[in-house]
């Protein structure tokens, strides 16, 4: 019996993940109120992280390139961190999502990327790292920071910024509306989320060629 | 397991993540003062049109970037990532500078990402007015705070501070030209796009189809769509291109932050060929209800070709002629023919072109006075001058005096010929010249169906064009009496002249005073119940001056004197009077309670307001002046069935009253292509976006079934297109 169902599992797990290949490129593959597209992939810390392992728990997606001066901003001003801290204390995932080529910007291994969490005091629940992009691409994943966010039943209730004004100035963080504070703040009342589709902004993320 | 993550950290990590914080930091650090400044990757310069600046004028100045190659900066919508340039302008006191003029951006993609902006070089230009009280003499320093992404693979933010002082000469002094760099960028400026657009909502997206001359002779690859807002569309997504005949249709997939219902898809059309690229501003209202309602008649709400706009300009010229305040003019210039049946063809063809010519004139001084309040910026609209209560005072004047010469309370000698007023008894070719511009003075209240289209065309084209819908209108107008004066035989139609000429002339009167009572209402609405009391007694005055200038005929020189006299100072207090009474009287108007009405009165506020809940809403559009408007009210949207069908519809009636100048419903009707009233909207509520148009003549039944026609079924934005023309 266990077996055969490890075996069911596995397959099923393994359709799952190869739904973003047949989907292609195209953008909004990952639609408000559809499942989120489901992936299995290598963690920093050499562990394999699947998004369906997560099911009962509502799951931050932060797309990141420590080098590019957007991320920057909401890391060296403690803002993300910060974000990280708070809500994986109540419970939810935070997975950071990598989807740099190799040598392109951005691109780290596992070892290099937990470093860089030290560097930036960052407090994410894992890092995933998606060289060849199909995650990201699977997401429609432009830019870093972009963030998604999934809930509980595996439904992507949130895309898009981290917050509403694009810029790379830190001052502008404290005017801003965070859209990661509203969503949660929606979901934990039960309402429909009031900006569920955002403008992401910040550096386009640098997929293999 | 910690030594394994030691060994395998890549060695250049530690300085990269330095760098790239360090990058960051120092990118947004200022530049000394001055117009030029530079980062690694950009260059940049403050420029402007002039060399010096004058009190009061406006000029333009510019952010010239010159970009390293390969790595580029943002248009206003950047596409997937990446973030648009900003200004911000510290001036001297009194001075304002306007939003980012951008030029037609080009498209990079890197993988699936899709970003719109400028590489090599851009000026992105933006107006600045001068105060009135710069003091020549004195300098005026302009401070620009420039802050933009560049990206190559990499992106950077950076900010620059530019800084120019020019001159302040007094207005008229002779200047050095300005950068050529601003004309340059100016030359780059997307320009308003000489096509109707329309949007139509698809299984699988937007369908934007563009219509008109010039479309034909594009090439598929060269065309792209630009959104000028985030997500409006997916920005990298391919947008197939149609083009058969004069048509060419691009289909869009929506983005992540898709239209909205009700609103329109802005952005610019960019045409690329190896020499030019040109951008083409764009406005996609959705499509006209009409065609898809398959109920309403077709009505000419699209912005038509110069030709049919021309000729629906003559159309609409000819049917003015039946209106009632034109067709006694004309009647009674006809009649005159019968009584100068002796004079020679060729007199009575040079009275004809004397007519024609004065129709034409007064046409072009119409077109003249538009183009001149464009150029000023004015939202103007055909009837404009309806909305000047003191011009529709003394259109009442002129009716009443018309009625009076008509009715024969005076006769005016020869000596002075002005304005028409000898209609009938005058053959010279002075009397017919103003007879023309009597006619069309008269004609403009009554906007005929038919012209409502071809002027919105027209005020939205170069001044040439303009002036040729005008004149064409002129032409309709002047057509009837030309003909009649070229064709003998048309003459010989006519009745047989007798004492009946001189009463139908004194019935002709009549038409007349119902102009002139019609007018003092619309003054009513204007400018409130004091300046009925003006008109009024304006109108007792030149009644007044009228029978004093009648009874002095043929009296002692020196009794004429003085009656012609005191007739001219009664005139003249008719006229002071009148003026000033109205001009002072318009302030003070309110407008009429709407209390226990089926109507609520429009404004944008309370229009958005209702569409942002999804209820179904009814907009009219008119004017007090506008008599197809009014009647239209009386007929149909008065009628008890029709109140009844909003009733139960639950649908929000609302009546924007464009008798005074208003810059809102100005603007809501430019959405529709129009300058003008009547235009009555609906737009059923719910999702969709599409305002049906109803034509400009209505019934009751038109209405009814304007409400209740389904929705525009997707069917015909579904058909697929024959296969062989897609293969073209």
């Amino acid at each position: 019996m266990q077996p055969t169902h490890a075996l069911r599992r596995t397959l099923l797990g393994l359709a799952a993940a190869s739904l973003p290949l047949f989907a292609g490129t195209a953008h909004a593959v990952a639609e408000i109120g559809q499942p989120a597209p489901a992936f299995t992939a290598q963690g920093a810390d050499g562990k394999p992280v699947s998004l369906a392992g997560f099911k009962g728990k509502t799951v931050v997606l932060e797309w990141t390139n420590h080098e590019c001066p957007f991320v920057v901003k909401h890391y060296e001003s403690g803002n993300i961190p910060q974000l990280q801290k708070e809500f994986t204390a109540k419970g939810a995932v935070w997975l950071q999502v990598i989807s740099s080529a190799p040598d392109k910007q951005g691109h780290v291994d596992g070892p290099s990327a937990l470093k860089i969490n030290g560097f930036r005091n960052a407090a994410p629940s894992g890092i995933v790292l998606d060289p060849d992009g199909k995650i990201g691409k699977a997401y429609g994943a432009q830019t870093t920071p972009h963030l998604f966010i999934v809930d509980p039943a595996g439904q992507l209730v949130y895309k898009g910024g981290i917050d509403s004004i694009p810029s790379a100035s830190k001052a502008d963080i404290a005017k801003a509306d965070n859209y990661v504070k509203l969503a949660f703040a929606d979901l934990a009342a039960g309402r429909k989320l009031a900006h569920a589709s955002t403008k992401p902004y910040g550096c386009s993320i640098k997929y293999a060629d | 397991m910690h030594a394994t993550t030691r060994t395998h950290a890549r060695p250049g990590l530690l300085p990269a993540l330095a760098l790239g914080i360090g990058l960051a930091l120092s990118s947004t650090c200022a530049a000394a003062a001055g117009p030029q400044a530079s980062t690694p990757q950009v260059r940049a310069e403050l420029v402007a049109s002039v060399s010096a600046v004058e009190p009061g004028e406006q000029i333009r100045l510019g952010v010239q970037q010159k970009i390293i190659p390969h790595w580029h900066t943002y248009w206003v919508n950047p596409g997937d990532s990446g973030l648009a340039t900003t200004i911000a302008w510290t001036l001297p006191e009194g001075a304002t500078a306007g939003d980012i003029q951008w030029p037609s951006p080009g498209r990079f993609a890197m993988g699936p990402i899709t970003n719109y902006g400028y590489e090599n070089e851009v000026t992105l230009l933006s107006a600045l007015n001068i105060p009135a009280n710069a003091r020549p003499g004195a300098l005026f320093p302009v401070k620009a705070t420039v802050n933009w992404l560049v990206c190559q693979e990499t992106c950077i933010p950076q900010q620059v501070e530019l800084e120019l002082s020019l001159p302040v000469v007094a207005a008229g002094s002779p200047r050095q030209p300005g950068s050529p760099l601003v004309a340059q960028a100016a030359a780059r400026l997307p320009v308003a796009s000489p096509w109707q657009a329309e949007l139509t909502r698809t299984a699988s997206g937007l369908d934007l189809g563009l219509s008109g001359a010039g479309l034909g002779a594009l090439k598929a690859a060269d065309v792209w769509f630009y959104p000028d807002q985030w997500g409006r569309i997916a920005h990298g997504a391919a947008q197939p291109v149609k083009i058969e005949g004069d048509r060419l249709n691009l289909s869009l997939t929506p983005g992540d932050d898709p239209l909205p219902a009700g609103q329109a898809l802005g952005g610019v059309l960019v045409v690329s060929s190896p020499d030019s690229v040109k951008g083409y501003v764009i406005q996609a209202g959705a499509a006209t209800a009409a065609a898809s309602a398959g109920t309403a008649p077709a009505v000419p709400v699209d912005e038509p070709t110069l030709g049919a706009a021309l000729l629906f300009a003559l159309f609409g010229g000819l049917i003015l002629n039946l209106m009632p305040c034109v067709f006694p003019v004309l009647s009674i210039k006809a009649l005159s023919l019968l009584k100068h049946v002796h004079q020679s063809p060729a007199r009575t063809r040079l009275q004809g072109l004397a007519y024609t010519a004065g129709v034409l004139a007064s046409f072009l001084a119409l077109a003249g006075v538009l183009i001149a309040l464009k150029a000023g910026g004015s939202e103007v609209g055909w009837g404009f001058q309806f909305q000047s209560p003191v011009f529709v005072l003394g259109v009442a004047y002129l009716m009443f005096v018309v009625g009076l010469s008509l009715s024969g309370a005076f006769t005016v000698g020869a000596s002075a010929a002005g304005l028409g007023a000898a209609l009938a008894d005058k053959p010279g070719y002075t009397g017919s010249f103003f007879t023309g511009v009597l006619a069309t003075v008269v004609a403009t209240p009554c906007t005929a169906p038919f012209m409502g289209a071809a002027l919105g065309f027209a005020l939205g084209q170069p001044a040439p064009v303009l002036v040729a819908v005008f004149l064409s209108l002129g032409l309709g107008l002047a057509l009837p009496y030309l003909l009649l004066s070229f064709w003998p035989a048309l003459q010989r139609l006519l009745p047989r002249p007798g004492p009946w000429m001189e009463r139908l002339k004194q019935a002709l009167a009549f038409p007349m005073y119902g102009a002139a009572v019609w007018l003092v209402w619309v003054l009513a609405q204007q400018a409130g119940p004091n300046a009925i009391a003006i008109a009024l007694g304006g109108m007792l005055a030149i009644a007044f001056a009228a029978w004093l200038y009648e009874t002095s005929h043929g009296t002692a020189p020196l009794a004429r004197h003085g009656s012609r006299g005191l007739a001219a100072a009664a005139l003249s207090l008719a006229l002071a009077g009148g003026y000033f009474g109205v001009a002072s009287s318009a302030a003070d108007a309110t407008p009429a309670s709407t209390a226990g009405k089926a109507w609520e009165p429009y404004s944008k506020a309370r229009f958005e307001a209702l569409r942002a809940d999804g209820k179904p809403v009814f907009v009219n559009f008119t004017a007090a002046w506008c008599i197809t408007c009014l009647a239209n009210e009386r007929v149909a949207l008065s009628d008890a069935a029709v109140l009844a069908a909003f009733r139960d519809a639950g649908i929000t009636y609302l009546k924007g009253d464009w008798t005074n100048q208003d810059a809102q419903i100005s603007a809501h009707l430019a959405d529709f292509g129009r300058s003008g009233v009547p235009l009555y909207l609906f737009y059923p509520g719910g999702t969709q976006i599409e305002a049906r148009v109803l034509p400009q003549l209505l019934t009751p039944a038109t209405v009814i079934d304007a409400l209740a026609a389904p929705a525009p079924s997707l069917a015909l934005a579904l058909t697929p297109a024959p296969s062989k023309l897609a293969k073209e």
